[in-house]
């Protein structure tokens, strides 16, 4: 099937160096280059451990030690040969598709969105602190934290506006002569019968600072703002722990725990929210909420007539490509061949950009040559048409590529023999060409279509899924699921909503999944033919 | 054998690396309190500066930490709190996300500091439900003006002279634009809200308390409706194409192909070396006053300062340094913008600068509350879908299409 049967006569030669570079890799130059990658593997573990400690992720830590001491254990062993070539694979596989559709299936049954990625305490503490709010007639002060003459932290205090200089303890305000207290430009210096607290001895007192009130009058107290500043500021809202409210001091309103991550009163919301577990809260938003479901189908049925329209005329055109410039005895073959590879060679990012300009109807280069005046990127199946052809565009020299190597691998006598028994070339090439190469490249063709079902770049790049249709809020005319996805995750409501879109990408997994599935059964029967 | 002796060499080649890491990491931690800053690269240098001119004065140490600005507001959600910066540049329409998500600590200027900024600069930077909070000290400001080739056509004084001037300048010859201001496929709200302005729209309206108000959507406002039919004349005349984009705008006005063209300060340094004789002044007036957005930069302190022990010193750092005139015109400086401070922008001398700035007269700061992010692609889509040329949809019927939309999507 593949391309290496037709190269018999190097046969030969090749055996010979195999076993060669084996023998030579499995003597002391063989341990040294393990011993090598090992002592790399384990340092990266050292130091991946020492990051882990500090931060204190215990659990991680604990995989770390299992994987690696299982690593070395593996390598070191004598009887574990195939587990030897397994292990590379098995850990990207669990790196890079595991951890993600982990993370993807947990971040699904959440609210993580804009308002709700803290733990609930950092919420609590941040409502607390954002509900703060200067009272009437409320004094700013410079300050500087001392020790009284008992060495008990104080607050040196001078009013920004007066000038009146306090004393500022747990207890209360108490006044200081004005000419105890001397200052400079970056604030209070000295203060007689008080030693002020100065460089690391402050910076340590950080924690300690903005736990520190000064009470004045009623909720009201002074607070350190920075290191040498402090303001009188008083509560709105009160928290308290027993009961998990908040109350609103000015009239008495309950703020509770809603369950999904926010403390409510009726249609109010104190923010910031917490991330939390809300079940298939997601899920059911997607069945009830018109504006995300009413489009779904839509979207559903073009993502499906674009990846299929893209696989389709991409792998006839690149077959129609590969069948011509196959022939025997053409000239410049090899040119032809490497400049029908050149939109493959050119970064995907960069084209997309590039014939985003050049299918601007009045300014772009395609209309002005050809005199058209087609709204390409400005009508809703104009666009679609743009997409398809772009993504055609692209995908036709992946699978020229496929199709020559699949076309080369054919016998030569196969077709002789069609021809010696009278076949006309169409039915060569229904009948054992195109069987043949369809064998070889289906599995490419489902795995194509599975790609450009969720080709965000090719949409996104060129249309940004637009353009947008009037009775539509969210999905543009040319948007496929992933990028609706994106839309919903990044566009929508109070920001980004993570939870929403995870739930969406499960969905359009399980579609993927089906569709793949379905087809790799079909490509068994195909097999059967031969 | 080997197998014996090999554990041993690995055991000891791991031992040793541990170790350099372990010095290398105890080595950063001796030199006491340090505040990480996310600044992007082109003020990479005027920040470091700043804050080492800081922290000589205050007997701490900085670390400037590069960022791409575009990635600093959402990786500040995502970012490990032991990596974590303790204060931030940012634009001032974060604000509310950054303040909604919890991750930016409120800050007080001193009545005499907050004396020398605009108020709309602090405005743009406080948010907040309930309790509005100031999370953000200015450092400075831009908008975008009408830039006006001197050289081709006269400076107009009011819209229909600009209208006449315009529509005469395309007719000359073909190709020539009447107004270049981009648009593209993917619209662009920012660059035609002079125009929206002017009509009568607006994009939240303000509750009771003073604070904007997301159900209070002005996107197809009665005003702006009553007007609408203006933009389906400049739709007809070509006035403003949407099939204009950053680059077309930009070459046309280069090329003298467009003697109009709207942008903002970060092309003063393009609109210099041109050569072209050139004026920069705010939209004339429509029915309303056609200003621009205003758009804020300034640092905040993150949430991350406190998990750090570290909170006074980013304060000071923030409210008690970076509000001085010095510090602002410094930053401006590096920026090519005009400084939020007024006592920096007295002393401050661009003359390209100063005309954007004037052009910016009584701009609307852009909405800082996290549901503007469902405004931008559907009221710059309206633009396009109404001002796309020949089957163009109508201005009036679009408008109300995307406000519909919008509300739909705020929820």
């Amino acid at each position: 099937m593949s391309a290496n049967t037709a190269g018999l006569p190097d046969e030969a030669p090749r055996g010979a160096i195999v076993p060669r570079v084996l023998a030579f890799f499995s003597g002391s130059v063989g341990v040294a280059v393990k011993v090598a990658l090992l002592a790399m593997s384990n340092a990266l573990a050292a130091w991946a451990a020492y990051v882990l400690i500090d931060r204190g992720h215990w659990i991680a830590l604990g995989i770390l030690v299992a994987t690696t001491a299982g690593i070395d254990a593996l390598y070191f062993g004598r009887h574990t040969l195939p587990a030897k070539f397994l292990l590379p694979g098995v850990l990207f596989l669990v790196c890079f598709q595991i951890v993600p559709i982990v993370y993807t299936i947990d971040v699904a049954f959440t609210n993580y969105s804009t308002g709700h990625i803290l733990k609930k305490s950092s919420a609590i503490s941040q409502i607390e602190l954002t509900s703060l709010q200067p009272p009437a007639n409320g004094k700013q002060y410079f300050m500087a934290p001392a020790h009284d003459s008992g060495g008990d932290l104080v607050l040196v205090l001078k009013d920004q506006v007066s000038g009146a200089t306090f004393i500022g303890t747990e207890k209360g305000l108490t006044p200081l002569p004005k000419s105890d207290v001397t200052a400079n430009a970056l604030g209070i210096t000295a203060a007689k019968g008080y030693s002020i607290i100065k460089g690391n001895e402050l910076f340590a007192l950080d924690q300690t600072l903005h736990a520190f009130h000064v009470p004045t009058t009623g909720q009201s107290s002074i607070t350190p703002q920075t290191i040498s500043t402090a303001v009188e500021l008083e509560p709105t809202l009160r928290y308290d722990s027993k009961t998990d409210t908040f109350t609103r001091i000015s009239d008495g309103v309950v703020f509770r725990d809603n369950g999904k991550g926010s403390f409510v009163h009726g249609d109010q919301e104190l923010e910031p929210g917490w991330k939390t577990t809300i079940g298939f809260h997601n899920f059911g938003t997607i069945l009830a909420s018109k504006a995300l479901r009413g489009p779904f189908f839509r979207i559903f049925i073009w993502t499906i007539v674009f990846a299929a329209s893209t696989v389709f005329l991409s792998f006839f055109m690149g077959l129609f490509l590969a069948i011509v410039l196959n022939k025997k005895g053409l000239r410049f073959q090899r040119f032809y061949r490497s400049l029908i590879l050149i939109p493959w060679a050119v970064p995907g990012f960069l084209s997309l950009l590039v014939w985003q300009g050049l299918l601007n109807d009045d300014f772009g280069v395609v209309n002005r040559i050809f005199h058209l005046s087609i709204p390409w990127l400005f009508d809703a199946n104009w666009a679609k048409v743009s997409c398809i052809l772009v993504s055609f565009w692209l995908t036709v020299p992946y699978f020229f590529l496929v199709s020559m190597g699949a076309l080369q691998s054919i016998p030569e006598e196969l077709n002789e023999a069609a021809h010696v028994d009278g076949g006309a070339a169409t039915q060569i090439f229904r009948r054992i060409t195109l069987p043949l190469v369809l064998i070889a490249t289906s599995p490419l063709l489902i795995a194509s279509f599975a790609f450009n079902f969720n080709n965000f770049n090719n949409i996104y790049l060129l249309t940004q899924g637009g353009p947008t249709q009037t009775n539509q809020p969210i999905a543009g005319a040319t948007d496929i699921l992933i990028s609706y996805t994106y839309k919903l995750a990044i566009a929508t409501g109070k920001g980004q909503d993570y939870g929403l879109a995870s739930a969406v990408s499960i969905i359009i997994f399980l579609i993927v999944a089906t569709i793949s599935g379905v087809s790799f059964s079909r490509t068994k029967a195909l097999e059967n033919i031969n | 054998m080997k197998m014996k002796r090999t554990p041993a060499l690995l055991a000891l080649v791991a031992v040793a690396i541990l170790a350099a890491v372990a010095g290398s990491v105890k080595s950063a931690v001796a030199a006491g309190p340090t505040i990480t800053i996310w600044a992007d690269q082109d003020r990479k240098t005027a920040v470091t500066q700043l804050a080492n001119t800081w922290a000589a004065a205050r007997g701490a140490s900085v670390n400037v930490v590069v960022h791409d600005f575009g990635k600093i507001r959402d990786d500040l959600g995502t970012v490990a709190a032991a990596d974590a910066p303790d204060v931030i540049m940012g634009a001032h329409d974060w604000t509310g996300q950054l303040a909604a998500n919890g991750l930016v600590q409120p800050i007080v200027l001193s009545a005499a500091t907050k004396a020398q900024f605009p108020a709309y600069t602090t405005n743009a930077f406080s948010y907040g439900t309930a309790v509005k909070k100031l999370y953000g000290v200015p450092t400075q400001i831009e908008n975008i003006g009408l830039v006006v080739n001197t050289a081709l056509v006269k400076v107009p004084t009011t819209f229909a002279m600009l209208e006449k001037e315009a529509l005469a300048f395309k007719k000359k010859k073909a190709g020539n634009l009447a107004i270049a201001v981009q648009q593209g496929t993917n619209g662009d709200a920012y660059h035609m809200y002079p125009f929206f302005s002017g009509l009568g729209g607006y994009v939240f309206g303000f509750n009771k308390a003073g604070n904007l108000d997301p159900s209070d959507i002005g996107v197809a406002s009665k005003a702006f409706l009553r007007n609408a039919k203006l933009v389906d004349k400049w739709n007809k005349e070509g006035l403003i194409n949407s099939k204009v984009d950053s680059s077309t705008a930009q070459n046309a006005f280069l090329k003298k192909q467009a003697a109009f063209w709207i942008t903002g300060p970060w092309n003063s340094d393009t609109l210099k070396k041109s050569g072209l004789k050139f004026k920069i002044i705010q939209v004339p007036k429509i029915a309303f006053p056609s200003v621009p957005f205003l758009g804020v930069q300034g640092f905040l302190v993150t949430k991350y300062a406190a998990t750090h022990g570290v909170e006074s010193l980013a304060q000071d750092f923030v409210a008690n340094y970076i509000s001085t005139p010095a510090a602002q015109a410094a930053l401006a400086n590096a920026s090519g913008r005009w400084p939020a401070n007024s006592k920096a922008g007295a002393s401050f001398s661009d003359p390209v600068l100063a005309q954007f700035g004037k052009a910016g007269k009584g701009g609307v700061p852009m909405p800082n509350i996290p549901q503007m992010g469902s405004v931008w692609t559907d009221l710059g889509q309206a633009w396009v879908r109404s001002t796309k040329g020949a089957g163009a949809a109508k201005a009036a019927a679009s408008f109300t299409a995307a406000a519909r939309a919008i509300a739909d999507k705020i929820g």
